[in-house]
């Protein structure tokens, strides 16, 4: 054994007393010892000692869900740095942007680094959503977790339109001045809700404490029990999906056909599908290293990009919110930009009508769907149908956003992005 | 134990005692929620008054169309009538802006006629006539609590 000095010195400091006690077990050297790594670790024991060699390849999940969770373990990061300095009332929070900005050390890097993954996990959120959707991953038994998805889909946009108020600058004003007025068209109880997230009639000093309170501690709060849910589900619904194989027989455990009169071993009572179950042996790698590197690579290469465009791009800071003067176009962030697009056309099939019908129908999909094939396969051929509806909604999704972010100029007139006006040239 | 066991095989012990922990548990439960989500709508609003007082009639000019900005509303004169416009977009509350004939909204692109009425865009409704009266110490006084017929003016 040819060790490296430093895992040498771990091996070391492993052979201590206090080594012993803190890793119950060392850099693991034999099978055993990497099963007994997974399931002795705090961290390491939500995963499974054993993965199937299919939930690994990259080009199956391309690791989305994965980046998506990193992103938000970073939001969190930053975001608690953030808090230190901000400060949420109307008067101070435009300023202490500023003083985060110029007088802060690492202060404009960390803003950014919070801004560019929050943009960053709506748009993996959404990737990580397609990817189920075209392996058909949401089918029996995963129907609950595809609507726990959906979920952390919307507190995901919460959170980021919650974040977008607190600069207090014209965008954060004029943004939540309008999808406020949005959540106004709701039928019955639109005003009332209205009234309760302002915390009165305008958007003052009480709907800013409002939205910090949300973006800070509920909305992520209920985010990271959702994701503990969701995560947990993931293994119990037997790991990744994939495509059935010839011998790969899922065992299902009826519980109401087990006597009653006896004890049952944990394992007994297990129900549903574990990765293990009917899988052939060979089509299982150890967790340790085969998963657990590939995930910190994956955490690496996040961060990694993260920098880089932290360092490259600036978070934009607009002019100190004037409840006067929208600017004009007044425009929400990119990821509502298809939203209000429609809003432009009609408050309430944009703000109220077309969102409630899309969330609607995501929930109810893997329930309506009652196709069985396709699971664990990219565009299988037996959902060309499933596939293609998808496919189009997702079009128009992708067609209105870019509209409503690139081709839509002052007075929301129609204005191709090449032909610039001499007034509004500003950039995001 | 002389509890009638009726055929169903709940006592009316059993009964009383299931429907009494129900009722206190759901008491319990709703009137806490019923609490935190009143405790969420504020009493007291610090804002600043609907009322406010603009300029004497007289400052006005024959004709002007005067964008008051801290009020978000457009005071009218014509003659010796006097009429007060929101600013406020029935759409989605962004300020309109006095073009050459009517109003247009920057943010979604509505467009209002000299009436307010709608000519164009999305916006639902009608921009809101606001009620003017005279205050005692000779200045208009607009109320924006109290919307009015277009027709409505304030006859000098």
């Amino acid at each position: 054994m040819n060790a490296s000095p430093l895992k040498q010195l771990w091996q070391k400091f492993q052979r201590t007393r206090i080594g012993r006690s803190i890793f119950r077990v060392g850099l693991p050297d034999s099978n055993l010892e990497r099963s007994q790594v997974m399931v002795s670790s705090f961290l390491l024991h939500m995963q499974p000692a054993k993965v199937n060699k299919h939930s690994l390849r990259a080009s199956y999940s391309f690791g989305l869900g994965l980046i998506t969770l990193y992103l938000f373990f970073i939001l969190i990061g930053t975001g608690v740095l953030l808090m230190f300095y901000y400060v949420p009332s109307t008067e101070r929070a435009y300023d202490s942007m500023k003083d985060l900005e110029f007088v802060v050390s690492a202060g404009q890097l960390i803003r950014n680094m919070h801004r560019w993954a929050a943009h960053l996990m709506v748009l993996f959120v959404v990737l990580h959503l397609c990817r189920v959707f075209y392996t058909a991953a949401y089918k029996p038994p995963r129907e609950f977790n595809w609507v726990l998805g959906v979920a952390l889909m919307l507190l995901t946009l919460g959170l980021s339109f919650t974040g977008y108020l607190l600069p207090w600058d014209q965008l954060a004003y004029w943004a939540i001045t309008v999808g406020t007025n949005i959540s106004g068209y709701a039928p019955v109880v639109g005003p009332k809700l209205k009234y309760l997230m302002l915390g009165g009639n305008v958007v003052g000093q009480p709907a800013l404490i409002r939205f910090y309170a949300l973006h800070v501690m509920v909305l992520p709060a209920v985010t990271i029990l959702m994701v503990a849910i969701h995560l947990w589900r993931v293994r119990k619904d037997g790991g990744l999906s994939r495509p059935d194989e010839p011998g790969n027989v899922v065992a299902q455990v009826e519980l109401s056909h087990l006597p009653t009169n006896k004890t049952y071993g944990l394992m007994e009572l297990a129900r549903g599908t574990t990765p293990q179950v009917g899988a052939n042996p060979e089509d299982e790698v150890f967790s340790w290293p085969h998963l657990v590197f590939r995930e910190m690579l994956l955490f690496m290469f996040v961060v990694a990009v993260l920098l880089v465009l932290a360092i490259g791009w600036n978070a934009p800071l607009e002019q100190f919110a004037n409840p006067i003067h929208p600017p004009n176009p007044a425009k929400a962030p990119w990821y509502f930009l298809g939203l209000q697009e429609l809003v432009a056309h009609s408050a309430f099939w944009g703000g109220v009508g077309v969102p409630t019908l899309l969330v609607v129908t995501l929930v109810l999909l893997p329930y309506v769907d009652r196709q069985r094939r396709g699971t664990g396969r990219w565009f299988a051929r037996e959902r060309v149908l499933a596939n293609t509806i998808f496919s189009i909604c997702l079009f128009v999704a992708i067609v209105l956003t870019i509209i409503g972010s690139l081709f839509r100029g002052p007075n929301w007139s129609w204005q191709e992005p090449w032909k610039k006006p001499p007034a509004a040239t500003e950039s995001h | 134990m002389n509890d009638p066991t009726p055929s169903n095989g709940v006592s009316r012990r059993a009964f009383f005692q299931l429907f009494l922990g129900w009722l206190a548990g759901l008491f319990a439960f709703g009137a806490s929620a019923v609490a935190a989500v009143r405790f969420l709508v504020p009493n007291v609003l610090f804002e600043p008054s609907e009322q406010f007082k603009a300029d004497k009639p007289e400052d006005y000019l024959d004709g002007s169309v005067t964008f008051l900005e801290d009020e978000r509303v457009f005071l009218i004169r014509n003659g010796n009538t006097f009429r007060c416009l929101s600013a406020v977009c029935t759409h989605l509350g962004c300020t309109v802006n006095r073009a050459e004939h009517g109003y247009h909204c920057p943010c979604h692109g509505s467009v209002f006629d000299d009436q307010g009425a709608v000519k164009g865009g999305p916006a639902p409704r009608a921009l809101t006539w606001f009620l003017v009266t005279l205050s005692k110490d000779g200045r208009l006084l607009i109320d924006k609590g109290q919307p009015t017929a277009p027709d409505r003016y304030f006859v000098l």
